[in-house]
C-alpha cells in the first residue's frame, strides 16, 4: 500500500502528463496541500518509487530558464496507476462513515 | 534573483550530491525564487537523506566499524612489532639468512594485511570512505597520544598507512581482483600466518586475514554469475 505522500507524488505526475518532472511536481504538490514539500522528500520519494517499478524517470530537455540543465522526467507506470487506485479506494472505502466526508451513507440520529 | 557568488555557493554545495541528482536539483533551484538560505537548506536536506539511505545496508557499518575501526588497532601493533623487528636486528646482528628471513615474512604479511584490508573497506563502501577514514583515524589518535617507547619512534605506528592507503586508491578505481590473484593472495596470508603468528597472537592475526578470504568470496561470486549468465 502506498504512503499518503506516495500517493499524492502519484497522482500529481498522472496529471501533469508530459509536463511531470521535479520542479513541476513540487508546484504541484505545494499548491494542493497548502504546505512546503522539500526537495530532498521528492527526489527520495521518486527514487523509491522507481526502485518499486511505479514511476519511470529519464533525464529530458535542458531549458534555459533552469541554466541550461536537464530536467528528471516522470511517468507513473500501469503499476503505479493500479497502486494509486487501490489507495483512492481504500481511503474512500475507510472513509464513509466519517462525520466529515461528504457522500456519507451512514447518518447519526 | 541569486547572485553570480550565491549560485557559486549553490554549485560547490551540490557537490555532496550523486551526480545523477546534481543536475536536476540544480536546475530544480534555478527555477525556483527561494533565498540562498532556503536553497542550501534544500541541498544539504537532499544530500543528508542520500548519505542516510546508504546505512541502510550492511556493507557501510561492515566496512567502518567492522573493519577500519578494529583493523586499525591491529595494524598498529603490526607496524610496531616489524618496526621493533628491524630494529632489533640491526642492533643485534644475528645470520644474515635469519634477519633476511624473519624480515621479509612480516613485511610481507603486514604489506598484505594493510593492503587488503584498504582494498575491501573501498570496494565494500565507496560513498561512505570518508566514515571509514574517520573510523581509521580515532585509532590512530588514539595510539598515539599514548605511545612511549624511547627505542621507537611514534611512526613506527604507521608503517601500515601506505600498504593500506594504495589499497584504499585502487578499491576506489575498482581494480578488478581475478579469482586466481584472490586465492594466491589469501592463501600466502593464510601459511604465513600459520608459520609466523604466536600463539598469545593468532587470534588477531586470524581477524585481519578474513579481508583476503572476503575477495575470495566476491571473486568466486562473479565468476558464478558469469558462467550463470553465459548458460542463460
Amino acid at each position: 500500500m502506498l504512503g499518503e505522500f506516495e500517493y499524492l507524488l502519484i497522482t500529481v505526475a498522472a496529471a501533469l502528463e508530459d509536463r511531470a518532472y521535479g520542479a513541476a511536481i513540487r508546484e504541484e504538490i505545494e499548491s494542493a496541500t497548502g504546505r512546503k514539500c522539500s526537495i530532498g522528500a521528492l527526489y527520495t520519494t521518486i527514487d523509491r518509487l522507481e526502485t518499486k517499478g511505479l514511476v519511470k524517470t529519464w533525464m529530458g530537455e535542458a531549458t534555459p530558464q533552469r541554466g541550461g540543465r536537464a530536467k528528471r522526467m516522470v511517468r507513473v507506470t500501469p503499476k503505479g496507476v493500479q497502486a494509486a487506485k487501490a489507495f483512492y479506494d481504500t481511503v474512500i472505502g475507510v472513509s464513509r462513515g466519517a462525520s466529515w466526508a461528504t457522500n456519507r451513507t451512514r447518518t447519526t440520529v | 534573483m541569486t547572485s553570480w557568488t550565491g549560485w557559486s555557493v549553490i554549485e560547490a554545495a551540490s557537490q555532496l550530491l550523486p551526480p545523477h541528482d546534481r543536475e536536476a536539483v540544480l536546475g530544480d533551484l534555478a527555477e525556483t525564487d527561494e533565498s540562498l538560505r532556503k536553497m542550501l537548506a534544500q541541498l544539504f536536506g537532499l544530500a543528508a537523506r542520500r548519505h542516510l539511505a546508504l546505512w541502510t545496508n550492511w556493507q557501510p557499518w561492515l566496512a567502518a566499524f567492522g573493519l577500519a575501526l578494529p583493523t586499525s588497532f591491529l595494524l598498529m601493533g603490526a607496524s610496531v612489532s616489524i618496526s621493533s623487528t628491524v630494529q632489533q636486528t640491526l642492533s643485534h646482528p644475528s645470520p644474515a639468512h635469519h634477519a633476511f628471513r624473519t624480515f621479509i615474512s612480516a613485511g610481507l604479511l603486514l604489506v598484505s594485511w594493510s593492503w587488503t584490508a584498504g582494498f575491501v573497506v573501498s570496494f565494500l563502501s565507496r560513498s561512505t570512505l570518508w566514515i571509514s577514514g574517520i573510523s581509521c583515524l580515532i585509532p590512530c589518535l588514539f595510539c598515539l597520544s599514548r605511545f612511549h617507547m624511547e627505542s621507537l619512534p611514534s611512526l613506527s605506528l604507521f608503517v601500515f598507512l601506505l600498504p593500506a592507503l594504495l589499497g584504499v586508491w585502487q578499491g576506489i578505481r575498482a581494480m578488478p581482483v581475478s579469482l586466481g590473484f584472490a586465492v594466491i593472495l589469501a592463501s600466502a596470508v593464510t601459511t604465513l600466518v600459520i608459520f609466523t603468528s604466536t600463539r598469545e597472537f593468532w587470534l588477531c592475526d586470524a581477524a585481519l586475514t578474513w579481508p583476503a578470504w572476503y575477495l575470495v568470496a566476491v571473486a568466486l561470486w562473479k565468476v558464478t554469475k558469469e558462467e550463470k549468465r553465459l548458460i542463460a
